[in-house]
């Protein structure tokens, strides 16, 4: 397995040199939102990955090398963990530096980054099936969608829910800390269903 | 011990079906796969690799079932040359050696980079701006440089021109020196095949014509030159294709020992048994 993540880290680091550019940009500056930005952005990466594997057919060279087909799967999700994790780190340091040199930047907070990388294991984990089910090109219109109904499934139940409602700041270290247990939870459950999942699509694909 | 053995494999595709395929591979040997365009080369070829599960049948290399899990480990001693070379475009010849020595145990970067040389393979120019022969060498230089017992080859030759293609029928020739490696190779170049192997199999729409000892199928078949009247007067059986040529003539592929020894006959090529085995097919 550390030979495909080697290949997808060839593939994309020519690319990665500008984005490390433009993760800095979004970074400072945005605030919170470019930290959680960048997090989930950056877990993206093994879809380019899988991109650049369609288009050369490389499933089709690893089906005759000694991979088994778990390697290939959990490849990807080990890809994205590991840039998620990256750029996780990354905004740390840069927020470490900010702080020790007192810029006069606008950050977010080490919590909002480490939520981040919940989110984008999440993220991965409801995406990546879709993936391996319906190769990257039509993945990505219904990851798309998937992320569409989602949002505004949230956003019209909350209409629903509770109309009126503002943000009390009274109850935000609530919130937090509900979020501190929820957001690794979930990202460990829906990890444990995607992965069966995943192998189950790439092994229908073949 | 065998090294390929498919037994009864079917695989169908809805347009297109492999059909009851069997076909062995003793170890040692080198085996040509012929067939036109759509003939099922390919399909046999990830079926024997298990990159395809068949509809039933079963199959084997190196003595392992190839749907059990221990065929992975198997794989380590098979190297595959595919039609093209599926390296993403981005990658140079360096970065694949490294991929290639994280994924094969027995992986030898010495051997590697002196394939590289000897194909006079750029080290650091990436994939994209590689023309098709190079890119087929360098699957090639991959495949060798593992140590491999057996070769599978898929079209490899093609896009090569004539002397490099040489030398590497030449390497294939070296590769089956060592009494356990073997060799199945598929292409439409069939004097590449004539040249290189002792056995040809001969895939048409899907279904085995034969599997033969090149020798022996050589032997066995004859190509009778002369009029329409004395191909009449031969045995039916004994005429396994027949074309019409100028001035009331025929050229007819026979098996001559069902035609009088007196009958004076040129020896076939490989690629004019297989053309006039079609012919014979598509009459049936």
């Amino acid at each position: 397995m550390k030979a495909l993540i080697q290949k997808d880290v060839y593939v994309l680091w020519k690319q990665m040199r500008i984005f490390l550019f433009v993760m800095l940009v979004i970074m400072v500056g945005n605030g919170t939102f470019g930290s959680v930005f960048v997090v989930i952005w950056c877990a993206m990466l093994p879809y380019t990955a899988l991109a650049y594997d369609e288009r050369c057919k490389w499933d089709q060279m690893a089906a005759m090398m000694p991979y088994a087909p778990r390697d290939i799967v959990l490849s990807k999700y080990v890809l994205g963990w590991l840039c998620a994790g990256g750029a996780g780190a990354f905004t740390l340091a840069v927020q470490a530096a900010i702080r020790a040199f007192h810029l006069p930047l606008e950050i977010g907070s080490p919590f909002a980054v480490l939520m981040s990388f919940c989110a984008s294991v999440c993220v991965l984990a409801i995406t990546l099936p879709l993936m391996f089910r319906f190769s990257v090109e039509r993945g990505r219109m219904v990851m798309f969608l998937a992320i569409f109904l989602v949002c505004g499934g949230a956003g019209a139940l909350a209409s629903l829910v509770a109309p009126d409602s503002k943000p009390v700041p009274g109850n935000l270290p609530a919130l937090l800390s509900m979020a501190a247990v929820l957001v690794p939870a979930a990202a460990a459950v829906l990890t444990a269903v995607s992965i069966p999942l995943s192998l189950r699509f790439y092994a229908a694909r073949q | 011990m065998n090294a390929i053995e498919l037994s009864h494999i079917h695989k169908s595709f809805g347009g297109f079906a492999i059909q009851d395929l069997s076909l062995t591979v003793p170890s040692g040997t080198i085996c040509g796969l012929v067939g036109e365009n759509g003939a099922g080369k390919s399909t046999t070829i990830r079926l024997l690799m298990g990159a395809l599960r068949p509809d039933s049948g079963a199959a084997a290399v190196l003595g392992t079932d190839v749907s059990s899990p221990a065929f992975t480990r198997v794989k380590e001693d098979v190297g595959v040359v595919l039609d093209e070379a599926y390296f993403p475009e981005t990658l140079n010849a360096l970065q694949a050696g490294k991929i290639m020595a994280g994924t094969y145990r027995q992986w030898e970067q010495s051997a590697y980079e002196d394939y590289l040389n000897r194909f006079d393979l750029p080290e650091k120019k990436p994939f994209k701006d590689f023309s098709r022969g190079m890119k087929m060498k360098l699957a090639i230089a991959a495949a060798l440089s593992h140590r491999p017992k057996l070769l599978v080859l898929d079209e490899a030759t093609s896009g090569l021109d004539p002397i490099v293609r040489d030398e590497v029928l030449e390497i294939f020739n070296e590769f089956t020196r060592e009494e356990d490696h073997s060799i199945l190779i598929s292409s439409h170049i069939v004097s590449d095949l004539e040249k290189l192997c002792d056995y040809i199999a001969f895939l048409h729409r899907g279904r085995l014509l034969f599997c033969e000892e090149k020798d022996r199928l050589l032997e066995e078949y004859g190509v009778f030159v002369g009029t329409a009247e004395q191909a009449e007067s031969l045995l039916p059986e004994a005429v396994a294709g027949r074309e019409a040529k100028d001035y009331g003539g025929v050229r007819a592929l026979v098996r001559r020992n069902l035609v009088p020894e007196t009958l004076a006959l040129e020896r076939p090529t490989v690629e004019e048994i297989i053309l006039f085995t079609v012919k014979g097919e598509e009459k049936r």
